[in-house]
């Protein structure tokens, strides 16, 4: 799901690069206010943290590997928007140092896995969860969080694909960026996720929420913030 | 008599870096993503040498890398035509050359995942399916074309013209960038990067999370190693739900380590004088050399966009 460089054009990875940096400066401006600055290290943690999630391959039925992202359970634990300044720390690492995403596709990476995918899971496991830490409902509710959350990111990435041979086309009628149209990549992208990877998000979210509601509840963000 | 050892002596033991499947015999997705760890670090510390090489690049201030980065990003990904991406892929290995890079592993690097991404991703949309044009290598005869929902499946499937050269581009593209970034990385120390983006006005916590958060990674790679190690050391038979379990846990428990650690990183920077404030020391000034190679990427840069 790492956008590489030359499958957006400019119409498109220049807006996304002001989407990302408004985020980016309001999450910066929310983490000051609400983190002490002893805690800033620990957003740094958070980013380490996910990015070492997106390094364990799991198998899949299918002899296939996929990787969760982390962003949901990152939201959970530590809240929506110091999830948005950790998952994109990792994005902006992952292009300039090992390669995976590209340069000008970093807004758009950011913007739909360290933007979108960390509010909407926030905002499914508080409504689906309601702020309860006992019984099947939290367990339901990570699930669904780190399952929904990827699926739009997924969505939105395949939308953004989708719609360069329509914004971006050489006077022959060549699509200039990503080849592949809408009725293409929707689909391609869809169904992978619905069926492999966001189910594989979903599992790591829940697992790791179980172990933390099991040994270490209080450092959940999203209780807290029903409890505050 | 009776049998009195333990039935996990008797069972058949198998080597716990494969995982046996339908009589095949795989690497375990642990010792996978523990490898891929390893090699990361790898990586890492032949940027590091690399970087600290004497060539033409790594004598460069950071700033004029970086600005040469970004403009030429966004060069490659405005051109439209296959002349300017050649001349811009011959521009870099030059300048790889210049700075004293290993080509082979320059080059393994940049094609290995230019290929993936650019040309094996890329590939099915110069099939007639997806562009149109005139069929220049056909690939299959149907008996007939077939219409469903929105998608046409013509008789003759083949590569159409439009589509490879739509292909050659897309892969050129990325291997440009690709091949401008791994020269940039490869010439540049992590913390010159970070002391240039202050340079463009990056806000200070930003790159002061983005500084700790690339030590923490190298951190962490080695407690996972090292947790890895040890379960190996005590385990001797496991199954691929077992081993999920586990992951879930120690990335849990690494999670719980993680905020042990972060109050350590707290008092060490409190102890050498850590106030609150983020402030990064700025760049020093740039030198004649600096200008001038600068001046020659810009023109370069210029000439590129005009052609």
């Amino acid at each position: 799901m790492h956008i590489p460089d030359g499958y957006l054009g400019p119409q498109t990875y220049m807006p996304f690069w002001a989407a990302s940096l408004v985020s980016w400066s309001i999450a910066l401006k929310k983490v000051k206010k609400e983190l002490s600055a002893k805690e800033i290290p620990y957003v740094s943690m958070a980013a380490a943290f996910s990015f070492l999630i997106m390094m364990f391959n799991i198998p899949i039925p299918g002899g296939t590997t996929g990787h969760a992202v982390g962003a949901g359970i990152i939201a959970i634990l530590l809240g929506p928007w110091t999830a948005v300044i950790a998952v994109s720390v990792v994005l902006i690492i992952q292009a300039i140092v090992f390669g995976d995403g590209g340069i000008t596709a970093i807004g758009a990476n950011c913007f739909n896995m360290g933007v979108v995918m960390p509010f909407v899971s926030y905002w499914v496991f508080k409504l689906v969860g309601g702020g309860a830490a006992k019984g099947p409902k939290p367990y339901v509710a990570a699930f669904l969080s780190g399952y929904v959350g990827l699926t739009v990111a997924a969505l939105l990435t395949a939308i953004e694909f989708g719609i360069q041979p329509l914004i971006a086309q050489g006077a022959d009628g060549r699509p200039l960026y990503g080849p592949y149209p809408l009725s293409i990549a929707v689909p391609a992208m869809a169904l992978e996720h619905l069926f492999l990877f966001s189910i594989l998000e979903g599992v790591v979210t829940l697992l790791l929420l179980k172990y933390f509601l099991k040994s270490e509840s209080s450092l959940i963000y999203t209780l807290r913030a029903k409890e505050g | 008599m009776k049998n009195e050892i333990p039935d996990f002596l008797l069972s058949k033991p198998h080597l716990q870096s494969s995982v046996v499947t339908d009589g095949a015999s795989r690497i375990s997705f642990l010792d996978k993503g523990v490898g891929d760890l390893s090699r990361l670090i790898k990586t890492t510390y032949i940027q590091w040498e690399t970087a600290e090489k004497n060539g033409f690049f790594q004598n460069l201030d950071a700033r004029v890398k970086v600005l040469f980065l970004l403009l030429f990003v966004i060069i490659v990904s405005v051109k439209q035509t296959l002349l300017p991406e050649v001349i811009i892929a011959g521009f870099v290995c030059i300048l790889a050359a210049l700075s004293r890079l290993s080509l082979i592993s320059f080059y393994k690097r940049v094609v290995f995942f230019g290929f993936i991404f650019g040309f094996l991703v890329a590939l099915p949309s110069a099939l007639n399916i997806v562009s149109h044009g005139e069929i220049v290598l056909p690939v299959i005869h149907l008996p007939q074309s077939y219409d469903f929902l929105m998608y046409h499946i013509p008789e003759t499937i083949g590569f159409t013209r439009h589509g490879l050269e739509g292909v050659v581009m897309l892969t050129l593209r990325v291997l440009n960038s690709l091949a401008l970034s791994v020269l940039v990385i490869y010439t540049t120390p992590f913390v010159q990067i970070i002391k240039a983006l202050k340079s463009l006005k990056v806000p200070d916590l930003f790159l002061m999370i983005l500084t700790l958060s690339y030590k923490y990674i190298f951190i962490f790679v080695q407690t996972v190693e090292h947790i890895h190690l040890a379960k190996k050391a005590k385990t001797i038979q496991t199954n691929a739900g077992e081993e999920r379990n586990w992951v879930a846990g120690r990335i849990a428990y690494l999670f719980r380590k993680t905020s042990i650690r972060c109050e350590e990183v707290f008092d060490g920077m409190t102890a050498r004088g850590f106030t609150g404030d983020v402030v990064l020391y700025a760049h020093r000034k740039m030198t004649k050399k600096d200008v001038i190679a600068g001046s020659i990427l810009l023109v370069v840069g210029v000439g590129l966009l005009m052609l």
